[in-house]
């Protein structure tokens, strides 16, 4: 029994006055794509327009479920300024109380988007060289900061290029791995994807580094010419990484201003949870 | 279970955690209450305001200890009875 079970002092509060929060779809599925078996591309139109949101931000996600909404938040993989729709990376949790609902979804199908929230943003004007640091659908909020932030042209000196580590389980969950290599391709940026699991049947044929990415880092970072005092980081992806991450980099010399997380959560009632906050690898 | 915004919000309501409730659960009027109150029905225990309020005042429900049991019903109540709910807060931290 709980400490709330446990100490009932008051009654019981009388029955809401207030307004219900509402589920009413408010926005349209225009696209979706299947990343793997069990990771999914939506890009999500809101009926009155993209709303102005910062990168690295997230919406809740919902739909209704016997009269209530059931929502979660989901980092936009969108740049800022972007006006048509919002991308978002969605994880199947086979057992998960939503993903398997939108799993289901398809473009044409409604959902409920709420504001843009959360405080897992870039600081205006931090000129400091970005390592990007992701596990799974993790990457989506990375993105957003990536694509917000580089230049249209740029082809930048090697040293000084934006650096994007990607871990995941199997390569195939890497989510925009095209465009990404295309962007390495170009001089633009340091991408390098990681898988976890190597001996599995699904990794034959993967010739790029293996293992946990808080491993890596050091590795990737030198020989990326970084420097501590010239490095801001960005980690997202499931707590155990972001622990583990910001430690190697604290480690590497990344003063603890320099280390920025957001985990993606799983609930405290005994289920992963599936959004920014599911565990994203 | 919940969060919920204990003792240690009242007469800062620093709202930080407003600004990243991703269902806008977080509710308080600025001009009468001395905290913000999270609504239980609309939580969906992700965490983030408890990440991000400064003051440390919120967490899940089942981690209140003692008098500080009283802060979910406060919250819960201040929904439906947002006077009744100010008027415990009162009780429990008189105002300077």
């Amino acid at each position: 029994m709980d400490a709330v079970a446990a100490t009932p002092r008051r009654p019981l509060p009388p029955p809401r006055v207030r307004e219900a929060p509402t589920a009413a779809p408010n926005a349209l599925i225009v696209e979706r794509e299947d990343v793997s078996p069990s990771v999914a591309r939506l890009r999500i139109r809101p009926d009155d327009g993209v709303p102005p949101f910062k990168p690295g931000q997230y919406f809740a996600v919902g739909i209704e479920v016997e009269g209530r909404p059931l929502q979660r938040p989901y980092s936009t993989a969108s740049a800022a300024g972007e006006t048509d729709a919002l991308e978002f990376l969605l994880r199947l949790v086979p057992h998960g109380e939503l993903t398997p609902r939108l799993w289901a979804l398809r473009a044409g199908d409604r959902v409920r988007l709420g504001r843009p929230k959360g405080l897992f943003v870039p600081d205006a004007g931090d000129e400091r060289r970005a390592v990007y640091v992701a596990t799974g659908t993790g990457i989506a909020p990375l993105l957003s900061m990536l694509t917000s932030a580089l230049p249209e042209t740029d082809l930048a000196p090697a040293t000084r290029r934006p650096v994007v580590v990607h871990g995941v389980a199997l390569p195939r969950d890497l989510a925009y791995r095209d465009r990404l290599e295309a962007l390495d391709r170009a001089g633009r940026i340091r991408y390098v994807p990681a898988a976890s699991r190597p001996a599995d049947p699904l990794c034959a044929g993967w010739a790029g580094p293996t293992g946990r990415v808080d491993g890596l880092l050091a590795g990737i970072l030198a020989d990326a010419g970084a420097t501590p005092d010239a490095t801001v980081a960005f980690i997202c992806g499931n707590p155990g990484m972001t622990d583990a991450a910001g430690a190697a980099l604290r480690a590497w010399g990344l003063p603890e201003e320099a280390v920025r997380s957001e985990a993606y959560w799983t609930t405290g009632a005994g289920g992963a949870s599936d959004s920014p906050i599911e565990p994203a690898a | 279970m919940a969060y919920v915004i204990n003792a240690s919000c009242v007469d800062h309501s620093d709202q930080a955690c407003v600004q990243v409730c991703p269902v806008d659960c977080i509710w308080g009027d600025l001009a009468v209450d001395r905290k913000l109150y999270v609504d239980p029905d609309a939580c969906i225990e992700c965490g983030s305001c408890e990440s991000a309020c400064p003051n440390g005042a919120i967490m899940p429900a089942k981690k209140l200890r003692g008098a500080a049991v009283d802060f979910a019903w406060i919250d819960a109540t201040w929904f439906s009875d947002p006077d009744a709910a100010r008027q415990v807060v009162d009780e429990l931290v008189p105002a300077a």
